[in-house]
Parts: structure tokens; sequence; C-alpha cells
């Protein structure tokens, strides 16, 4: 029976579980706080909130020059270019802000199979990444996306506001296919002001995944996008599964009957492992951080490896 | 077909209900085991397949719902325990006789086949038709009567038998001995029948053996065999010949021990003329050929005189001429083409000289022959036939002077000095007139008897000529007038018709040189060839013939020839008993036996024995029996219909059969390797 529910025989449970219930306690407190202390050493000699943006403003330091539109401020046209040029040029000055940093997790039934966990270990992903947020004072916001769901945490700032990161990502609705570029999609909408937007997912959305991604990129985000898989989904040749079966989606669809095989799950393995490398590479080529995540990885390490390789926080 | 289990309308039932079952489970099993998979797109991918492969996913299900439902039905049909309709009738009860004399060997068809080939696979034709009950014995004859096989029903071992054990052999078929085993061993059996399998070339006693067997299953008495006779390798577009040797014998000479005369008697038993050559051996020495060209069916006698052989065993081969390319094809089968012979122990040749002694030159020129011959010395009153000497002697030497010689001559070779001295001597030849001083002035020069001797310039005072009846010859004559002549008969006489006191001839070498020839001559002429004894389970033999005597051998040993000289296997040695100086000889392969005796006063002498086919009968490949005079219920054709199956009881093959069903299915439709 076990076997059965790690391979993702039986539908899941969709009610609240134990785990889940349980999955923000005071112990998983302590690691996100010991967890904060390390991100601060990684990002010594930056202050808080001094994160330069590349939106142009108010601020004092000069970044760049551009061509005069109507509606500028004319106390920023550079004289000097106009009296040598002829030339009018307004001067663009970096605005320091504070970081917009915005979590989006995928909920949908692809990251509940067996128990749960990939789900899970996303989320502790989520909170993690938004208690080191929050403890910079970032302002920090998450949304939880599936082709069925569509739930927004708006921006919150404060240590102290964690524990609605948790509520938030303990209650959120869950469920419905996997619909990346869609969920993307109304997280840039709704974005007045991007900023590092982490996407945190399985991207089982053949067609979706990377454009979703790259719609954020393309809408200003810096993308972060990291993976969550199960080893035994991406390789399903240790199930010992054999013979006729029916392949049931667990988003829903039309069943196919199969005969599975040695070949035929090493050949499911190989497209798997192709798929993956495939979005990784692409996201990569775009300046989009990839992290690969698997389940058996303990989540702070996966957390650590993401502030070592920088770009999602400062 | 008929059930001897379950009754049809039972097992319709049962497959109704088994059918049911399997149905049902099969709709059961083809609701398959749901797996829930988080990534349905990527295994579309990975599993698309083509439309064939889809088409047979649905067959093999609709393929193995059939075979289960075979598998039911065989299974009905095991129950049922169906047997052939030719299973229930009574069984048959066979004794096979194959005929595996010489003959057999022949050529049977065109395609080169033997005529025991045919024989055979008719046998086999036979076996393979035998139903669970039935029952065959085979019966091979050939010189001797044996039981490959005997009365089963395992059609394996029947042909295993006829494979390993049967096998043509020399000699003559022993068809009345094997008609009879077979008649006494189907006594009491149910539908018993005789099937003979022969190619008719018997001997008289064959032939009137099948004759017997048809006449008496003509009778068709209650529970009487039948007899059914297939006559086979008789249809040839070719006939085939065959070239015999029907008598081989050797005998050294009486002077000449280091040489040897053969005796060949071969016999063309084919419709073509053959051309071959007679090849005579010692050992591996060979001593003499001869090309030899025999009209169809001639028999011709050769001799081969003075060949040089120092052994006792001489083999006399057949070959084919190299210069016609028919020659191997009219000698026809190898067994008769070698045949053996043992050169007999010479003894001295009993000489008895009559003489009055006044002629010493005769007496000298015996005397030098000593070892050869025993010499008695009688005068002339003792030289009556009825003397034990005479009666004992080889040859006679009548050299008596003025004595008269006996009334009647002793009826053996005789060797007479002027035997007309006295008027009234009853000599067979007549006197013609006698002569005076004489010239032999004629002599037949390349008669053995003259060998190497010359009258020429041979002085006498007074010689006596013969008058000559048909069938005489005239050796030494004076001017046309016999006088010295040789009449041959039962015994040979050599009439010299002068006195050797009066000439020179015996100071002369002449004249030693004319009493060797005659005993040479005469010798040679008693000392007979030994017959070989021809092929046989048991023939009686005389040990005197053998040179042993002595009434008081009561035990003999016989070392038959080794037929493969060239295997560790000796040939087993038979221990035979002889009584009243005669004993029983089982000859079976052709060669030279060694016999020994083993008690009475000739114990340890040792003699051989040359063994030969040497038969015509056996040799002659015609087939004598005619299928008109058998009638067509004795005449066998082809072999019954075969029985479906021989094996018992059907259903354990049925059962097999579904056993193998079920492994074909597991092998090629892998469901039950699901996890």
């Amino acid at each position: 029976m076990a076997l059965l529910d790690r391979i993702g025989v039986r539908k899941p449970a969709r009610k609240l579980s134990a785990e889940q219930a349980n999955l923000f306690d005071d112990e998983f407190l302590r690691q996100l706080e010991l967890l904060q202390v390390i991100a601060r050493r990684l990002l010594r000699g930056r202050q808080r909130a001094e994160r330069k943006t590349r939106k142009v403003g108010s601020g004092l330091e000069f970044a760049d020059r551009r061509e005069y539109s109507p509606g500028d401020d004319i106390r920023n046209v550079d004289w000097n270019v106009l009296a040598r040029l002829n030339q009018t040029l307004v001067r663009l000055f970096e605005e320091d802000e504070d970081l917009p940093l915005r979590i989006v997790i995928d909920v949908s039934d692809s990251m509940q199979t067996k128990t749960g966990e990939k789900l899970i270990y996303a989320q502790k992903i989520a909170a993690a990444l938004a208690y080191v947020g929050l403890a910079g004072l970032d302002r920090v916001g998450l949304t939880a996306m599936s082709g069925k769901v569509h739930e927004t945490l708006p921006a919150i700032r404060g240590k102290n506001r964690i524990f609605r990161v948790f509520d938030f990502l303990r209650n959120a609705k869950r469920g419905g296919p996997t619909n990346i570029y869609t969920g993307c999609k109304r997280v840039a909408a709704e974005s007045s002001l991007p900023g590092v937007t982490v996407v945190i997912s399985d991207f089982y959305d053949l067609e979706g995944a990377f454009d979703g991604l790259n719609l954020l990129r393309f809408r200003k985000h810096e993308v972060v996008a990291i993976q969550v898989l199960d080893p035994i989904e991406a390789n399903p040749e240790d199930t010992g599964l054999r013979g006729d079966v029916s392949l049931v989606d667990i988003e829903g669809g039309a069943t196919r009957d199969v005969t599975l095989s040695a070949s035929l799950l090493e050949a499911y393995a190989e497209a798997h492992e192709r798929f993956c490398k495939t979005l990784e590479n692409k996201c990569k080529a775009r300046g989009m951080p990839f992290f690969r995540a698997s389940i058996t990885e303990p989540f702070d390490d996966l957390v650590l490896r993401i502030f070592r390789m920088g770009g999602v926080l400062r | 077909m008929e059930f001897a289990g379950w009754a049809l309308a039972d097992l319709g039932v049962l497959f109704g209900a088994g059918a049911a079952v399997i149905t049902l489970l099969y709709l059961l099993r083809m609701r398959r085991r749901q797996v829930v998979v988080p990534f349905a797109a990527l295994w579309d991918q990975v599993t698309r397949e083509s439309e064939t492969r889809r088409l047979w996913r649905k067959l093999r299900r609709l393929i193995s719902w059939l075979i289960q439902l075979i598998l039911l039905a065989l299974i009905c049909l095991a129950i049922g325990d169906p047997r052939p309709e030719t299973w229930l009738r009574e069984p048959k009860t066979t004794a096979i006789v194959i005929d595996t004399s010489a003959s057999m060997a022949a050529r049977g068809d065109d395609e080169g086949r033997t005529r025991l080939d045919l024989a055979l696979e008719r046998a086999r034709g036979e076996i393979e038709t035998l139903g669970p009950a039935d029952r065959i014995l085979i019966i091979t004859a050939g010189s001797e009567v044996e039981v490959p096989a005997p009365l089963g029903g395992e059609s394996g071992s029947l042909l295993r038998a006829l494979d390993e054990h049967v096998a043509a052999g020399p000699g003559e078929a022993d068809l009345t001995r094997a008609l009879l085993l077979a008649r006494n061993a189907l006594e009491g059996r149910s539908d018993p029948r005789i099937l003979i399998l022969t190619d008719g070339a018997l001997d008289e006693a064959g032939v009137a053996a099948v004759d017997r067997c048809v006449a008496r299953s003509d009778e068709e008495q209650v529970g009487e065999a039948g007899c059914a006779v297939m006559v086979v390798g008789q249809d040839l577009a070719e006939p085939v010949g065959n070239v015999a040797i029907t008598a081989f014998a050797a005998r050294r000479y009486p002077l000449d021990r280091d040489k040897v005369e053969v005796l060949v008697e071969v016999q063309n038993l084919g419709s073509n003329p053959a051309s071959f050559e007679l090849q005579v051996s010692a050992g591996d020495l060979p001593v003499g050929t001869k090309m030899i060209e025999l009209a169809p069916g001639e028999r011709r006698r050769e001799v081969l005189p003075k060949l040089e052989a120092a052994r006792e065993t001489l083999i006399a081969q057949l070959a084919a001429n190299p210069e016609d390319p028919n020659s191997a094809a009219a000698l026809g089968p190898a067994i008769d083409d070698r045949a053996w012979a043992v050169v007999p122990p010479l003894d001295p040749m009993d000489i008895v000289l009559v003489t009055d002694g006044t002629n010493l030159f005769t007496e000298a020129a015996l005397l030098i022959l000593d070892d050869y011959v025993r010499l008695t010395t009688l005068t002339p009153e003792q030289g009556s036939p009825d003397h034990e000497a005479i009666v004992e002697a080889d040859v006679v030497f009548y050299d008596v002077g003025g004595n008269p010689l006996p009334k009647p001559l002793p009826a053996t070779n005789l060797v007479v000095f002027d035997p007309w001295r006295f008027l009234d001597s009853d000599f067979p030849i007549r006197k013609l007139r006698d002569l005076r001083s004489p010239r032999l002035s004629e002599q037949v020069r390349d008669h053995e008897l003259l060998t190497g001797v010359v009258f020429k310039d041979v002085n006498m005072l007074g010689a006596t000529s013969f008058d000559l009846d048909p069938g005489d010859l005239a050796l030494v004559s004076h001017l046309g007038e016999p006088i010295t002549v040789l009449r041959e008969g039962d015994h040979s006489l050599l009439a010299i018709g002068f006195d050797p006191r009066g000439s020179d001839l015996p100071l002369r070498t002449a004249y030693p040189l004319l009493i060797a020839n005659a005993v040479d001559y005469f010798g040679r002429r008693e000392a007979g060839f030994v017959a070989a004894v021809p092929i046989g389970a048991s023939r009686e033999l005389a040990l005197a013939d053998l040179g042993i005597h002595g009434d008081d051998v009561t035990r003999l040993e016989v070392t038959p020839p080794d037929p493969n000289p060239n295997d560790d296997e000796t040939p087993k040695l038979q221990r035979v008993r002889a009584q009243d100086g005669r004993f029983r000889l089982r000859a079976l392969d052709p060669g030279v036996y060694r016999i020994e005796v083993m008690d009475g006063e000739a114990t340890g002498t040792l003699v051989e024995i040359a063994v030969n086919q040497a038969n015509t009968a056996a040799s002659n490949l015609v087939s004598r029996l005619d299928p008109d005079a058998l009638g067509d219920q004795a005449v066998a054709t082809a072999p019954p219909e075969a029985a479906p199956l021989t094996e018992s009881p059907l259903w354990t093959l049925i059962l097999l059969a579904a056993i193998g069903l079920i492994g074909l299915e597991w092998a090629t439709y892998h469901r039950r390797k699901t996890v």
C-alpha cells in the first residue's frame, strides 16, 4: 500500500493533511531564523532596501541619458548637451527602492501527487525565501497559481508578517491543472512594480512553462525558476511497475492504456530529463536562474544554494 | 473418432460453463489497473504508438481469449478420451518374416536401394500402422532364423530392432524354420497374420515353405494365421546381374609343395555377359589373377596351376574389369564374390613297386622321391590285387620282368612295364604287334608325364605296340605305332610296352624323370581338392574328412572367422560336441574356421576349414515365386492405412498440446509479468 502511495497509484486526499497542518511549527521557525542569519552573512555589506533598481527616477546617482519626450521634467534636460550638440536629452538617475519579491507557487494537482510532498517542499522554500526577504525589509508578496486557482497575498513588509505568509501558504486553495503561462500572465498583470519573481513549480507544462517564465522576464521581472521534482516521478523505473495499466492524469483528461515495460519506463525517464534540461537551458540562456530541487534534498540546503548563487536577494 | 470418457453432450455443457467463466474473467481482466501520473503529456509523447501496434494490442487480447477457449476445448476433449475407430477393432498380431539371404543385398530399385532396404521400408510401414493393442513380431530368415524383436506393440523398439539387427547375410533363407517359428508364435493370438518380405530368390525348400504357408492360410481355419507375401526388388527396368564363386579349392603339388593348384568355379547368374578379373591371394599377397568373360548363365571351372603360395589359406576374389564399365554391375552383390580355401595337408603317397628285383633302376628312381612317397616293394608273387599294400596304394608299379602280371589287375593307378610279355595276359590295352629294335620316333612332348623326358636315341631289343581304344593317348610311338599309352578312367593306367632291362633307358636321366612324372601325375589325380563347407546354421561334418582320426573325440573348440578384423572384438569361441567321429558346425560367416580337438587321442590337433557361400540358389537373384500362383489374397502390397496416432492414450497427447499452448501463450504474452 505504501508503494502504491509512493508511485501515486491512489488519488491524493484533498483534505489538508496533518503534515501540512504542522508545516510551519516552531521547529520550522527556528530553521528559518538560522537560515536568515546565514543569509545575512552571505548578503553582508549591503544596506537595507538599497537595492538599485533599473528604474530611473529621483535618485542622486547619474545613470544615463535619453531622448526628451513630452512630459519629462524639464529640470532634467541636459543643457550642456543641448548647447554642444543641439540634441535634447534628459538625464536619468537611478532610483533607490526596496526590493519587491514575489513568490509564485504552483498549487496544481501535479504538485500534489501521493501525499503532496512536492507541494510541501515548495511551501517550505516559499516560506524560507519570504522569511529572509521580510527580515531584509523587502516587500514580499505571494501568489498561489494553477489552471484553476489564482490567489495572491499582497506585498507585505516586516519580519513579524511572516505568519501571514504561513497562513496564506496553509490556506490557499489548491488543485487544478498546471498552467504556468496563464499564472505568470496574471502575476505580470498584477505587478505594478516588477521585481524579483521566484516561480516554484514542477513545470509539468509542456507548452507553457517556459513561455510563462519568459513573459515575466519580458515584463521586467527578474525571474528565478525553482523546479521541484520527485525522483520517483522523474525515473519511474525504480517503482518496479510493469504490465498493462491505465495511466490517469492527476490533473484530469483521458486515460491512456499502455503496457509498461522496462524500455518504456527508461524512455520516459530520458524524455523527462530531456524536458527538464531543455527548460533549464532556455532559462539560463535568457538570464533566468534555474534551480532543480529534488524533494529528497533538505529545503534549507536548497535555499542556501540559491543565495550562494545570488540574484534572488541582496 | 469416438469418446471413451465423457459423452459429447456432457462435454458440451462443461465447455459452455468453462467458456462463460473464462469470458467473465476476461471481461474483468479487461479493466486495467489505474496508475495516476503527474505528467500525462510526457507519457503521451513516450507511449505514442503506430496504428498497427494499436491494432495488434487489441487483437492480442482477443487472441489471448481465444487461446484460453482453445485450452478449455482441449481439456474437455482430453476428458472425453477420444479414440480413433481403428483402435477399437480387434487387435492384430503380425509376424513379419524378413528374408535376409545373400540375394537381399542386391540392388532392389533404380534408385540404388537394396532389396533389403525395400523390405525394411515395407516393414516400417507395417509398424507405423500399429494400433494400441496391435502386436508385431519380427523374424529374420537367413542362414539362421533370428528374432530381432519379440512380440510387442512398442513401435520405437520395433523400428530400432529393424535398424540395428536386420542385415543381409551370406547363405540362403531358411524360410521353413522361420515360418514354423512365426506360426507357433502366433498360435492363439487374435487376428494372426504372417507377412513374408522376400525377393523370391529362394531355394526349393524356401519356395515350398512359402507355398505351404499360403496354402494353410487359404484353408481359413479358425485361428489360422493368414499368410501374405511381398516380393521386393523384382520390378527393375534393368535386371540385376550377379557372378558368384560357386566353388573354390586348392591343393599342393605332390612333388612341389611350395606350389598350389587352385580350382575356382564361377557362374554368371545374370542375363548379360560378364567380364571380370579373378584374383587369388594368400594372405595379403596376390598369387594369381585371370581375366574371365562369361556368357549369361555360363558356369566355368578355372584351374590356376602352380601358384606360389606358402600359406595354407587362400582367398579368391572377383574384381570388376576396369576396362568394362558394366563389369561392376554384372558382378552384383559382393557377398558371393569372395571365397576362402584351405590347402589340405598332403600326406606322402603310398607307392607299391612289384618287382622281381632285377631292375634296381626303378626302385632307385622311386627312392629318391622319399620325401613325398611311402614306398612298399613287393615280389611278383605278392603283387595280387588283394594285397593290403596294393589296396591302400595310390600308384602301383609293375616291373615284374619274366613274371606274369596278376589277374586281375588291382583297381588303382598302374604303371606297367612290358605287359604283353605273356600272350595270356589280361592287360586291358590290347597288343597290336611285337616290334624288334624299335626306334622311339614320336613322343607327346607337352604332356605332363613326359615333362623333361627325351626318348630320342633310346635303344631297345624289342617292344610291344598297343591297339588303342578311343580315349587312349599314345605318348611315345615307333613310326606311328604306340609303345607307351595312357588310358584315363576311374583309375589311370600307363602302359610302357618294353622292358627297361632290355633297353638303355634306365641309364638315361629320362628314366627317373619319367618315374617321378608318373608319381606326380597320378598323385595329383588322386589327391583331390577339399571342398569348402557351405554356409549353414548346422552343417554335419566328419572328423575324418578333416584328417582327424579318432572316434573317441567328444569335444571340439571352433574359432569362427573374424568378420571385422579391424575392430577390437574377437569372434566368440564355439564349443562343439562330437559323436562317432561326426560333429555339427555352426557356419554363419564365410571364412576360415579353426577347429581344435579337446579330448581323445587327437587332443590338441588343430585343423582349418573354409566356409563359403558356394550356393547357386543363394546367389541367384531371380524370383522363383509366382505371384499368380500365390493368389491375390497372399500377395501383400502397400501397408494398411496408418492409425492417426500410434501412442495411446490420446488424451495425454491432447493435454500435452494444451500445456504447450499455455507455454507458448506465456512466452509470447507477458501479462503474467505484471507487478
